[in-house]
């Protein structure tokens, strides 16, 4: 994708154009108009006279809002241009574009402006792909609309095109003839919505796939954003990078904020912008915990949203189990038509025990114990899953294998990628797996579900066993995932149940879940920091020395923030404060230089080698859970954790972010502020 | 299973059927038959089926915390579903998915989407499916681990 392309979305309706503000979708530029995961304009380009424009400047006023400055011409050097146009564009349920011409000479200008408009009704999934359309096009004018349409048997979709001002309208956009008065201006709105279109086939009116009204929805953005903003708590540090980090994810996770259909008036944090935003049962439960101390509604839409689209079934193609969480919802023609299974897909092996985690650190922080109630069948569903459906060999271990081979995830785990998972030597085990991480949050999802049932769904029976089975699972697999000579734990146990050996970052994952024995949390700690894992800002997806260690591969290398803060949330918990307070600085003072927007992974090249982080590059930005990140390792410096009614607060910090405050943590306490003083030299370790 | 053995799948179990049997009475006497889903506790809604040329043509699910009764009645209800009968029939027999039917327009869905989300928890599930365990019913979730 080609930096020049411009961003602007509201839940999963968003737009890409150029610096013009200018859409001509190719296989290499995917730009367009989308909504619901399907493109609703491949072709919107603005003419002044038979002229392209030219950008002066393009501001983002809003992330759902943005104004393109432009002159007719196509940009000299030197611009010395009589008119001036000002594209103002807000999404919604479509898009809403203010068009205005100003005339900056003393006689009249006779202009004609055109929009061309077109559509190929692409599903998101097949934007890169260019796949041939089974159905067919058609576009008409009706009742002062453009409207392109696509149909395939009983599928339909339509974009409707409007503007204020007269046009004289065709099937391929709109023209105004205008005269534009000396030093006047003349200006016009375009509406374009995106409809499912009339089941019988009439062309009657845009047929909301919400059902709102767009006006409505924007003016609600805009007081949305601020209130958000306004409600959130407020972070004051002497490390002045510090606040702008916060205000720039606070920001960004509002943008990632997402409505499902089923309660549209709230939201929880899609995975990413724009081509990820949709229900992922990981990324979603992953963000709502590192923003919990900032904004819990995330979590409780989150574990309501989940629990709707919860498996019920056995379902091969959709790799449902009874119980099991979703792993990604999609709503395109390739869903629609069951070519893709995402309706939703199941495909996860960690989003069902990480559902009850959430729910019970949910509680811990707000103390909503009707959540809880309203949510205990989901929670008990998600538990049983764990043990019925999802210990494929009989030993007592999480594993994944997928049931749909064509379309399905080979790795269930959240490093999916093909070669994330191997032996020191390389090799790649085959399946069914059973990554370590998985039996962490087992292992968590068990000891915190018992707490719930203890406390509130007021089962001591039930509580008594998960937490036999938890210490259970914790004594099996201390002994099982061990790897004696090198004193960490495997990344996974294979087919036949012997050790995955090399040495991964998912070890920080098992300190996050408690699952670690006591003896044996110094030596992973160790690990964690060691030069093999730690690049010095953050700790590497697989260690250097490892046989496929690539500093830019993408789960065999790289650093992930999101990662790095639940590995320091996780050495917090063992009490290695030191080694945590390492962590925090590396990443955040990586955010620095990313300028508060962490990406989702960058290199794993040693620091001292390269002086600056290096991008891995990604589709998307931000990322919601790299976006969750900072906040996460606010928490884990401040060691920010509720006990009964009570916030407590044991900071250990960077000595280079000196004073640090988090104003009005919300919470069971209602409002509470926490302060540290950085005392840790983390120098050290991050700049060795 | 791949997308076009699922659907392959789905156009085979269509036939052959005995001609007598109703699975579209079936499925809803047998939803009404316990006369309480775990799955619906703390919840409720009601949804109506309005199914085009067929007898009867009406289905109406009244979920109140868990308790399900279902009648014939056309009073109004949160949800509304227009279908005709062989999506019907293919929905309640498992052999169509509700969430990619409703994406291809196979039948609609009028008020709350909640309420429909809520009901099609209860649909079956394709037959043939090979997962490791049978389903369980979700009062079994809920039983299993109750204390007498």
């Amino acid at each position: 994708m080609s930096d020049q392309l411009v961003q602007i979305l509201e839940g999963n309706t968003f737009v890409v154009s150029d610096e013009r503000g200018d859409i001509e979708a190719s296989t290499t530029d995917p730009t367009g108009l989308f909504s619901f995961d399907t493109r609703f304009l491949s072709r919107w380009v603005l003419t002044v006279n038979s002229e392209r424009l030219t950008a002066l400047s393009t501001d983002d006023l809003q992330y759902f809002q943005t104004r393109f400055f432009l002159v007719p011409g196509s940009g000299t050097v030197y611009v010395d241009s009589k008119l001036s146009v000002i594209r103002q564009r807000e999404v919604a349920d479509g898009f809403h574009e203010e068009l205005r011409v100003l005339n900056h000479r003393s006689e009249p200008a006779e202009l004609t402006i055109r929009i061309e408009a077109a559509s190929d009704f692409a599903d998101l999934v097949e934007v890169k792909d260019a796949l041939a359309k089974k159905g067919s096009y058609h576009a008409q004018v009706a009742g002062g609309s453009l409207v392109l349409g696509y149909r395939r048997e009983t599928y339909s979709r339509e974009t409707w095109i409007s503007a204020t001002a007269p046009a004289a309208i065709d099937e391929q956009g709109l023209t105004f003839t205008v005269t534009v008065p000396p030093h006047g201006e003349w200006s016009t709105e375009l509406d374009v919505v995106a409809s499912e279109g009339a089941l019988d086939g009439s062309v009657s009116g845009p047929v909301g796939i919400r059902g709102q009204h767009t006006r409505r929805v924007r003016r609600n953005m805009a007081r949305g954003l601020e209130k958000w903003l306004r409600k959130a708590p407020s972070v004051e540090c002497d490390w002045e990078p510090a606040e702008h980090i916060y205000r720039r994810c606070m920001t960004d996770l509002a943008a990632l904020r997402f409505s499902t259909l089923t309660m549209p008036d709230r939201s929880l944090p899609a995975a990413g912008l724009p081509w990820f935003m949709t229900i992922f049962g990981r990324d979603s439960i992953f963000t709502s915990l590192q923003a919990l101390p900032f904004a819990a509604e995330l979590a409780s839409t989150t574990l309501l949203a989940l629990a709707e689209r919860q498996g019920t079934r056995i379902d091969d193609f959709r790799d449902e189990d009874p119980g099991r969480i979703a792993h990604e919802m999609r709503y395109g023609e390739l869903t629609a038509f069951e070519e893709r299974p995402h309706s939703p897909y199941y495909g996860t092996a960690d989003a069902t025990p990480l559902y009850v985690v959430l729910l019970d650190e949910y509680e811990r922080w707000t103390g909503d114990h009707k959540l809880v109630r309203d949510l205990e069948h989901a929670a008990r569903a998600a538990l049983n899953w764990i043990d019925e459906y999802a210990d494929l060999q009989g030993n007592g271990y999480v594993s994944y294998q997928r049931r749909n081979a064509k379309t399905g995830l080979e790795n269930q785990c959240w490093k999916d990628s093909w070669d994330s998972i191997s032996y020191r030597n390389g090799d790649l085990p085959g399946f069914p797996r059973a990554t370590c991480e998985l039996q962490g949050y087992a292992y968590d999802a068990k000891v915190r579900g018992a707490r719930l049932a203890r406390l509130v769904w007021k089962d001591a029976a039930f509580a008594d066993r998960l937490e036999k089975e938890a210490a259970d699972l914790k004594r099996r697999f201390n002994r099982d995932f061990w790897v004696a000579d090198g004193e960490y734990f495997a990344v996974a146990l294979d087919n036949d149940g012997r050790q995955v050996d090399s040495l991964t970052s998912n070890i920080g994952h098992l300190l996050w879940s408690g699952i670690v024995d006591k003896s044996k949390a110094r030596s992973v700690a160790r690990h964690l920091l060691s030069p093999q894992l730690f690049s010095g800002w953050g700790v590497r997806t697989l260690a250097e020395g490892e046989a496929r260690y690539n500093p830019i591969g993408y789960h065999v290398g790289t650093v992930w923030p999101f990662d790095n803060s639940f590995i320091a949330w996780g050495l917090r918990r063992y009490g290695f404060k030191a080694e945590a307070a390492c962590l925090v600085a590396g990443i955040l003072e990586a955010a620095e230089v990313f300028d508060g927007r962490l990406p989702e992974a960058f290199g794993g090249y040693p620091r001292s080698a390269t002086r600056y982080p290096v991008q891995y590059p990604t589709a998307c930005s931000p990322q919601a859970w790299s976006t969750g990140a900072p906040l996460l390792l606010l928490r884990a410096g401040l060691g920010l954790e509720p006990q009964g009614d009570n916030l407590i607060v044991d900071p250990a910090l960077p000595l280079r972010l000196g004073n640090l405050e988090v104003l009005d943590l919300p919470g069971r306490w209602k409002r509470m502020d926490a302060f540290g003083r950085g005392r840790i030299d983390t120098d050290r370790v991050t700049r060795r | 299973m791949t997308a076009t053995d699922h659907n392959g799948a789905v156009r085979t179990a269509v036939l052959p059927r005995p001609a007598t049997r109703d699975p579209i009475a079936e499925f809803f006497a047998g939803l009404a038959a316990p006369g309480h889903l775990a799955t619906f506790e703390g919840q409720s809604a009601t949804i109506r089926f309005d199914v085009a040329r067929a007898d009867p043509g009406h289905w109406y699910v009244t979920i109140d915390d868990g308790a399900v009764a279902v009648s014939q009645r056309t009073s109004e209800a949160d949800a509304v579903i227009t279908i005709e009968p062989p999506q019907l029939e293919a929905l309640v027999t498992g052999r169509l998915n509700a969430q990619a039917a409703i994406l291809r327009g196979l039948f609609t869905c009028e008020g709350s989407i909640a309420a429909a989300m809520m009901f099609q928890r209860c649909l079956p599930g394709p037959p043939g499916a090979t997962g490791r365990a049978a389903p369980i019913s979700s009062a079994a979730v809920m039983a299993q681990r109750r204390p007498e």
